[in-house]
């Protein structure tokens, strides 16, 4: 797999909150992210996309909220890892709750990282800010199995 | 104890030596019955059953007195609040010579009921026949209502303890999310006024250029706002929720007969407007009585006719089916509509605490099948649902039908 053919993957935002993926945006932009940031207000919304988006050598980085309306972020990781391409997403929970059963959840079905949104506004900044750090130095595989 | 001067040995010495020794044992075998009646109720009867003996405690606990007891059988006291097959056992395990334990609900002269622990002894002769019966009992009326308390408690717990993780998993996720926009639009706010402080001071002889001021003015600052403002009102929406929730529980139940083809009609009367804005039509077949809560039972039917108009598919004119029927002990009651319809992979979720399934179309908070799954959990009955994208939902509520005693009472 040649993951230096796409070294900037796209940055998917999947928040039913518009404020926070705002919040989210702007912090990824002020740590100096030029990725193509796209947003989606549910997991349903992220689902979709992938169903009818042909598997091609794009990469990407999800950023999934958990709590949402129609599928939530749980039910959203549980669908990528169990498919044989989209397993391959780095998918990393960010989300307001810091209840340990739900990190546990996710860690074991398989996401990269969890990060809870501070509700204080610095700390919320520079957890993002850290996201966009990591971002360049992540290695991010094609979804494409071909 | 002095003993005469007598000959070892002689026939009279031993004939005394035994009086005594059976004097001292009947003395001891008194002892012993008088430290039992001190204790405990105790009866004895013959081979069938009749009372040959009772003391005093006995007749305290019966409220009858000996005279009325001496005779009788033990169905004087029978409290009918045990199967027949219960007795019919006991008297299967003494009559073969067998000691049986259990406990008794037995009913007193004056109708009050009580409970005894008992053991029934049975006398054998030298066939391994059942002379007579003892029976000893140990009053443990109010250990039963203890241990009647401790279950209504355990189970008082264990729903405020479900109200309480509710409450916690709402908090630690639904309330955060407002403040995070609350406290990253009011860093905004506050970067908009440090662009516009930066433009006043940079201003020569008082002039500030308007375009200085025109982005935070027109952009920055009314988006803060906005979702400042949407951030309170969804706090104030959730605390408001929240309270209503766990208030749910204290809320004191008056389980009666329900006559919900009544109480459906009057809540149709009640929506009437609404459903003949949308050419809505309701079809009630002849439902079941049961028994809930007439308050909370009429609010389940409400909310789910309100669903019904909310998820209509706009497609085609609202149809509602409303049919019932008794199914082991439950009254099942099905609201069927030809709305939208809920996916199967969202079915699940519909009763969770403020999920809402398209919160951009539709207004609500999210709470009303979540407490219509509480209300009708407290009233021994339940909620579910099945749909189908595009041909509509059909929710089901059960509660305990009303039977056959009930109707005579």
């Amino acid at each position: 797999m040649s993951t230096a053919t796409a070294p900037t993957p796209t940055i998917l935002i999947v928040d039913d909150d518009e404020g926070h993926a705002i919040l989210i945006r702007e912090n990824l932009r002020a740590a100096g992210l030029t990725n193509q940031i796209d947003h989606f207000q549910d997991g349903q919304a992220v689902l979709d996309f992938f169903a009818r988006t042909p598997r091609g050598p794009e990469t990407y980085l999800v950023l999934l909220d958990i709590r949402m309306p129609k599928v939530d972020g749980i039910e959203v990781l549980r669908r990528f890892k169990a498919d044989a391409d989209l397993r391959k997403l780095p998918i990393i929970m960010l989300t307001t709750t810091d209840d340990s059963r739900e990190v546990d959840r996710c860690h074991q079905l398989g996401c990269n990282g969890y990060i809870q949104k501070p509700v204080d506004y610095e700390r919320f900044a520079e957890a993002i800010r850290r996201i966009g750090l990591f971002v360049p130095l992540l290695l991010v595989p094609q979804i494409s199995s071909r | 104890m002095a003993t005469p001067d007598l000959p070892a040995g002689s026939e009279l010495n031993d004939r005394t030596k035994l009086e005594r020794e059976l004097l001292a044992t009947v003395k001891e075998l008194k002892d012993v019955k008088a430290a039992l009646d001190e204790h405990s109720i105790v009866a004895i009867t013959n081979p069938a059953g009749r009372i040959t003996y009772v003391n005093d405690k006995f007749c305290a606990i019966s409220q009858y007195s000996r005279d009325e007891l001496l005779g009788q059988d033990h169905r004087i006291i029978n409290s009918r609040q045990h199967a027949k097959e219960f007795f019919r056992d006991l008297w299967a395990v003494i009559g073969s010579g067998r000691v049986w334990h259990g406990e008794i609900r037995n009913r007193a002269k004056d109708g009050t009921l009580y409970w005894v622990e008992t053991t029934i002894y049975p006398f054998l002769d030298e066939t391994g026949r059942p002379v007579q019966y003892v029976a000893i009992r140990t009053d443990i009326t109010k250990r039963k209502a203890d241990e009647e308390e401790l279950q209504r408690v355990v189970a008082e717990l264990a729903e405020k303890n479900k109200e309480l993780e509710a409450i916690v998993y709402t908090v630690s996720h639904d309330l955060r999310s407002p403040l995070v926009n609350v406290q990253g639009f009011g860093r905004q706010l506050n970067r908009a006024c440090d662009t516009m402080r930066a433009a006043v001071a940079a201003a020569e002889a008082g002039l500030v250029p308007a375009d200085k001021l025109q982005a935070p003015l027109d952009t920055a600052i009314p988006q803060a706002l906005r979702f400042i403002n949407a951030g309170v009102n969804k706090m104030e929406t959730l605390l408001a929720g929240l309270l209503r929730y766990s208030r749910l529980g204290r809320v004191a139940l008056s389980i009666r007969p329900l006559n919900i083809s009544g109480m459906i009609a009057e809540i149709i009367a009640a929506t009437k407007f609404q459903l003949d804005e949308v050419g809505a039509e309701v079809r009630v077949d002849p439902l079941p009585t049961c028994l809930g809560d007439n308050v909370q039972t009429s609010q389940v039917f409400g909310n789910l006719l309100d669903n019904a108009l909310k998820y209509r598919d706009p497609a085609r004119p609202l149809r509602v089916h409303i049919t019932g029927s008794v199914e082991s002990g439950q009254a099942v009651y099905r609201v069927a509509d030809n709305g939208l319809g809920i996916a199967a992979e969202h079915q699940a979720k519909v009763f969770d605490i403020f999920h809402r399934l398209n919160p951009d179309s539709t207004p609500g908070e999210g709470l009303g099948l979540t407490i219509a799954q509480r209300v009708l959990e407290r009233q021994k009955g339940r909620i579910w649902v099945e749909s189908r994208v595009g041909e509509g939902s059909t929710f089901f509520v059960s509660l305990p039908a009303l039977d056959s005693r009930g109707k005579t009472t």
